[in-house]
């Protein structure tokens, strides 16, 4: 059995795989140190699936803390591991789109599986899910409720500001305003959707497309990538939130058999 | 004749009146709902003072971002030239005019007149303006007002890694969780702080004499930081540099007004 830790920057996911099936998967958001959640998602997955650590013969952590994950044995780059995932599950998906919570990325891969071209944004909120966090929270909204809300409105806000920061401001004055909650929600995701949609015209836009990471919850965001892109956005076989733990796994099983 | 200038900002608003050439006082406000509104505050406090109403300026010159809606201005003018025009006036030596706002930051190139030769602006990022280190102030648990104060007593600047105002809030409160000293943290901030208006002012050229104005310029840890990154020794104001702007608005209201 071989296990994947994904240490990104707002949870930490662990998944569990035997013979290319998830056995168990774990998400733990962070309370205090990141390392903690890890290792907390590291048991929860274990028990869950009445492992014991033993069980483990070999472990890949990918994600921003990759390097600081405990009971890896190795790491492995983020883009290497979402490409292990997707050739597994969707071998036809030549872009993927990962939106976190702190960072955005793009990646084209090639019909026999390579990494072609791959790009990142981890200077700048914009377009992250720590955006439509902060947005949420200026709404007083619970984030998930920033996503089914979009759909309501009919006239959504224009956000002019790139800046997270900057359009804060520009919410609570729309908030201020007495502008409909669901104006405001589909003008945020589609200011998320137009920086995704702009980081992937970085490297080349070609079908299928899928988009996993936090942000893929986000229907909202989902309708407004498809629509500024042109395409459809691949159905996904798992959550959205574990590829990149579980291709860790997939790459931990070809290093131990190696 | 008495005439006056009017600098609506994003967070603060001033106002300074003139009489043939000398300054009769000016008020600083933080900004309210509207700009219209903070503009008739600002006034409505330095008037009085003087034992002035309105009907005793002769003119009127808005700037700022919010100069196009104030009602009782007779002309309007960006803050670039107003600040040049201001800072010339009281340091006719001035050369390069750094101003760190609230939401933006500028760096001018003053000529010899108080015109201006050349400027760069960044008003699309939050990072390297005021409103990022009231956000890592907050983050820090400390008042923007302490944070140059308190950066003083730092061993060390610790190196803050994210550029974005909305990443480093998080990395603050890590920061804060290992246990590393507020000193240190907050000499961090106003390192990466000046780090970011050391880039921008580069691409003017820092020609001496230099100046710092805007709310930043009260932030000593900044401002220490900037003249050795920077190699040079900001010029002092006989006034405080946050009325820069209302004051060459209110120069120009000098030079407009119908004699």
């Amino acid at each position: 059995m071989y296990a994947g830790c994904d240490l990104g920057s707002v949870t930490a996911r662990v998944v569990i795989i035997e013979d290319d099936a998830i056995v168990s998967s774990e998400t733990m958001p962070y309370k205090k140190l990141p390392v903690q959640a890890a290792v907390e998602a590291f048991e929860k997955a274990l028990s869950s699936a009445s492992l014991s650590q033993d069980r483990i013969d070999y472990c890949v952590a990918t994600g921003f803390g990759k390097k600081a994950v405990p009971f890896a044995n190795a790491d492995s780059a983020e883009v290497v591991c979402l490409n292990r995932a997707f050739r597994l599950l969707h071998a036809d998906v030549r872009t993927v789109i990962d939106v976190g919570g702190q960072s955005m990325r793009a990646i084209n891969l090639s019909a026999k599986g390579k990494v072609l071209d791959s790009t990142v944004n981890e200077k700048c909120a914009a377009g992250t899910g720590r955006f439509i966090e902060v947005m949420a929270k200026a709404l007083e909204l619970p984030i998930e409720q920033v996503s089914a809300l979009a759909f309501e409105s009919k006239d959504p806000v224009s956000i002019t500001s790139q800046c997270g920061v900057f359009a804060e401001s520009e919410v609570i004055t729309y908030v201020n305003g007495g502008r409909d909650r669901a104006d405001i929600v589909a003008g945020i995701a589609r200011s998320v959707a137009a920086k995704v949609s702009s980081l992937v015209r970085r490297i080349s836009l070609e079908e299928k497309v899928a988009m996993v990471g936090g942000v893929a919850l986000n229907a909202g965001v989902r309708e407004y990538v498809e629509e500024d892109l042109g395409v459809k956005l691949t159905e996904l076989e798992a959550d959205p939130q574990v590829y990149g733990a579980l291709g860790a796994a997939l790459v931990a099983k070809e290093k131990h058999g190696a | 004749m008495i005439v006056a200038g009017c600098d609506v900002g994003s967070l603060s608003a001033e106002a300074v009146l003139l009489e043939d050439g000398a300054i009769l006082g000016s008020e600083i406000i933080l900004v309210r709902p509207t700009a219209e509104q903070s503009a008739r505050d600002v006034m409505d406090k330095l008037l009085p003072r003087l034992g002035l109403s309105y009907d005793d300026v002769g003119f009127t010159v808005a700037t700022g971002y919010g100069r196009e809606t104030i009602p009782f201005a007779d002309a309007n003018l960006s803050e670039i030239s107003c600040h040049a025009k201001g800072a010339h006036f009281l340091v006719p030596s001035i050369r390069t005019v750094i101003d760190v706002g609230g939401q933006d930051c500028k760096a001018i190139r003053v000529g010899t007149d108080g015109g201006v030769e050349d400027f760069v602006m960044n008003d699309k990022c939050a990072a390297g303006t005021g409103r990022s280190l009231e956000l890592n102030s907050e983050a820090l648990g400390v008042e923007v007002s302490e944070l140059g104060p308190i950066s003083l007593e730092a061993k060390e600047a610790i190196v803050i890694t994210s550029q974005c105002s909305i990443f480093t809030e998080l990395e603050i409160m890590h920061l804060l969780m290992e246990g590393r000293s507020t000193a240190d943290i907050a000499a961090g901030i106003n390192q990466a702080m000046s780090r970011r208006v050391k880039m921008l002012a580069g691409r003017v050229g820092t020609k001496k004499d230099v100046g710092i104005t805007g709310g930043v310029s009260k932030n000593v840890g900044v401002v220490k930081m900037l003249e050795e990154m920077l190699s040079v020794e900001f010029v002092g104001f006989p006034e405080d540099p946050q009325i820069m702007g209302a004051l060459g608005a209110a120069l120009f209201a000098a030079e407009k007004a119908p004699q």
